[in-house]
């Protein structure tokens, strides 16, 4: 009955917030750009427009894609690894494609068992780190809040759990299906907090790169053969 | 509300104020009562709601707090990793604070963001391109210095320069008389030397449409003597305008956003007067930045143009050794070890990157240009930038700032440095007085007088007895 809820009208609430609050993000953001006071000219000059924000876009997708990337190589690695593992496993896991098969009949392209592990080790791995990262290095510490760790915990709780659903640990309440409860709550936790926290940038990013892309290829770097070198 | 009479949140509009400003040497009075001025919440408050928008809102709201800006700024390096340094701190802790209380911030937190964003960014953008979601905070830092400005937190430098562009429509006291004298003269003292030597002023419809930097007039004339020689071997049908011929606009610098206004519609409105071809601007990044790359939206250009092409001295020049407008010597070239300063504005944030190596292609012999590391689009600013250079207040900061350039050059091995940019110029120049490298530094049109090949028809003729 529980497992019902949560994985039906709760799932479907958590999908619409998800998917309504981002759109929300992403027509506001687009709204709120003024060529004028941004000094950007958008619309004027479209082609250099496009191609500077899809540069700008893909070169920092691409691990080592940027200068930026291979300035920082450690660094690079545990953010691919990090990100990689977030947005690949719960998309193609096996377990996630079971559902969509035996609700809907959709077939989903999975990834084996063993990838989806090896991502979601890397994922709890490159939290770690990143949370070392933040304690380690003086100029990460003095950004750092609160809230930042929170986010980080908020991100990795539906892997770290879904992984321990996976190999069936024991809870400490013995409670059956615990780790799979967490799992499916953590899970719609986090994408519901996407739209709110600093976590949207799973649009954000696109949005803002792709404004700096646009702002170099029409105005700032407009000059350069090939664009600005990101 | 206290307002000084020195420091307060009306920009200098009149000749006795700016007296009065400028009296007060070094701004002793007017830092002092600075400390008493009050901040217009609502006014603050007001700016925001109509200023603060989806892009910055973004960046400040989104930054992860990863801290890889840090290592992208020469601020922090210099600074010996000082964590205080690190860009995302900076503006977080300035900008960041004010939108957060939504303009509730006292005079100490003014004072603060003054200091932040006049001595810990030149605005040289080279974080932005380190920052994964392109977070610009030299950007933010010049939209910071617009509110600071607007509540009279402004270096004293910067307010006088506000009020000379306000009064002077430039950053000195030059005139137009004074102007068109100082180009009369020029012209006239070369005439021995090169006869038929002209600077024409207001001609319509000449082929390029030259402007320039304050200090040429009042401090060096010499540049635009210079200007007029490689014009005059070139050929080039030119002309200055007699009013309007003043590139350079501190108001940028000092986030005076209606100063900036009426100092480009200055300048656009002398090209719509004259429609020339195109227009040149000296050696100057800055000048280049406020006239060509932000300019256009300052005077409400939708297509982010100027009125005309508006080139950098670089591009006519890289243009002129193209052509062969100007031919060098061959043996005149080069012969040390030379390197070149980027400047940010006209190439991180321009990108005439490939325009300045192909003049370093004319000018210097095979194997000797060595290059910067890093270079381009990702070079460090020479440490002078944003205004700083001027600040009396801020010199100690400027200088610690300059040591990222210096070890770049030393990286060089090289004891010359070609550095088409006033700015940068200026603080090569302070770099080796401060640290006495035993460097020497130029701009391009001195190089390009002794190295060109002079047409005989230019030459002046032997005194037949």
């Amino acid at each position: 009955m529980f497992y019902q809820f949560i994985t039906g009208p709760l799932l479907w609430l958590t999908f619409g917030i998800f998917f309504v609050g981002l759109l929300v993000r992403v027509v506001n953001y687009i709204r709120g750009l003024d060529w004028q006071l941004d000094r950007v000219a958008y619309r004027a000059h479209p082609g250099m427009a496009i191609k500077g924000a899809l540069q700008s876009i893909i070169h920092w997708l691409i691990p080592f894609g940027s200068v930026g990337w291979r300035f920082k190589p450690l660094y690079t690695i545990i953010f691919f690894v990090f990100h990689i593992g977030l947005v690949v496993t719960p998309l193609f896991l096996e377990g996630h494609a079971v559902l969509l098969k035996e609700r809907w009949g959709i077939n989903w392209p999975t990834i084996s068992m063993g990838l989806a592990d090896t991502l979601t080790i890397g994922v709890m791995a490159a939290t770690v780190c990143i949370a070392i990262r933040r304690i380690a290095l003086p100029e990460v510490r003095i950004v750092t809040t609160f809230y930042d760790y929170f986010l980080l915990l908020l991100t990795v709780t539906p892997f770290a759990s879904g992984f321990l659903t996976v190999y069936q640990a024991p809870n400490p309440w013995a409670i059956q299906d615990f780790w799979l409860y967490a799992h499916i709550l953590s899970g719609e936790l986090l994408l519901i907090a996407i739209p709110f926290t600093k976590l949207f940038h799973v649009v954000g990013y696109f949005l803002s790169r792709g404004q700096l892309g646009v702002d170099f290829g029409v105005k700032r770097g407009f000059k350069a053969k090939g664009g600005f070198a990101w | 509300m206290p307002e000084g009479i020195l420091c307060n949140k009306t920009p200098v509009t009149t000749k006795e104020q700016l007296d009065a400003v400028l009296a007060d040497k070094g701004g002793k009075k007017y830092y002092e009562e600075m400390k008493h001025l009050e901040i217009d919440v609502e006014k603050l408050q007001t700016t925001l709601q109509a200023t603060f928008k989806s892009r910055m809102k973004t960046w400040l709201e989104m930054c992860a707090h990863c801290g890889l800006c840090g290592d992208s700024c020469f601020l922090y390096l210099a600074n010996r990793k000082d964590p205080t340094q690190v860009p995302s701190y900076k503006i977080l802790s300035t900008l960041g604070k004010i939108v957060k209380k939504n303009g509730n911030v006292d005079n100490a937190h003014m004072r603060y963001c003054m200091d932040v964003a006049w001595s810990k960014c030149t605005c040289c953008n080279r974080c932005g391109s380190f920052c994964p979601y392109g977070i610009d905070m030299g950007v933010m830092f010049g939209y910071l210095r617009g509110l600071c400005f607007s509540q009279g937190f402004v270096p004293w430098e910067l307010k006088i320069g506000s009020g000379m562009h306000r009064i002077f429509k430039a950053q000195m006291d030059v005139t137009p008389e004074d102007w068109v004298e100082t180009c009369e003269w020029m012209a006239d003292e070369q005439q021995d030397e090169w006869p038929g030597l002209e600077i024409p002023v207001d001609k319509e419809g000449a082929d390029i449409l030259y402007t320039c930097n304050a200090r040429e007039p009042k401090h060096y004339p010499e540049d635009i003597a210079e200007a007029a020689i490689l014009f005059h071997i070139a050929g080039e049908n030119w002309t200055v305008p007699s009013e309007g011929w003043e590139q350079t606009c501190l108001t940028l610098f000092a986030g005076d956003w209606a100063g900036c206004k009426t100092q480009i519609e200055n300048v656009y409105g002398a090209i719509e007067r004259l429609k020339p071809k195109r227009v040149l601007g000296t050696e100057c990044g800055h000048a280049h930045r406020c006239m060509v790359v932000e300019g256009p939206y300052w005077a409400g250009r939708a297509d982010g143009r100027p009125p005309a092409p508006y080139l950098h001295y670089t591009e006519w020049v890289a243009e002129a050794l193209r052509t062969g407008k100007i031919k060098i010597d061959p043996a005149k070239r080069i012969k040390e070890p030379v390197t070149l300063q980027d400047s940010c504005n006209y190439i991180r944030n321009y990108g005439l990157k490939d325009v300045t190596r192909e003049i370093m292609s004319y000018l210097v012999e095979p194997g000797y240009f060595v290059e910067m590391t890093p270079n381009k689009e990702h070079n460090f600013c020479c440490g002078g930038g944003g205004g700083i250079n001027g600040i009396g207040m801020y010199r100690q900061q400027r200088n610690v700032g300059l040591k990222v350039k210096r070890d770049q050059i030393l990286a060089t091995g090289c004891k010359l440095v070609i550095s088409p940019c006033h700015n940068c110029w200026d603080a090569i120049r302070d770099l080796e007085e401060v640290y006495e490298l035993g460097i020497r530094w130029t701009f391009l049109k001195p190089l390009l007088i002794k190295m060109a090949i002079i047409p005989e028809h230019l030459k002046p003729k032997e005194e037949e007895e």
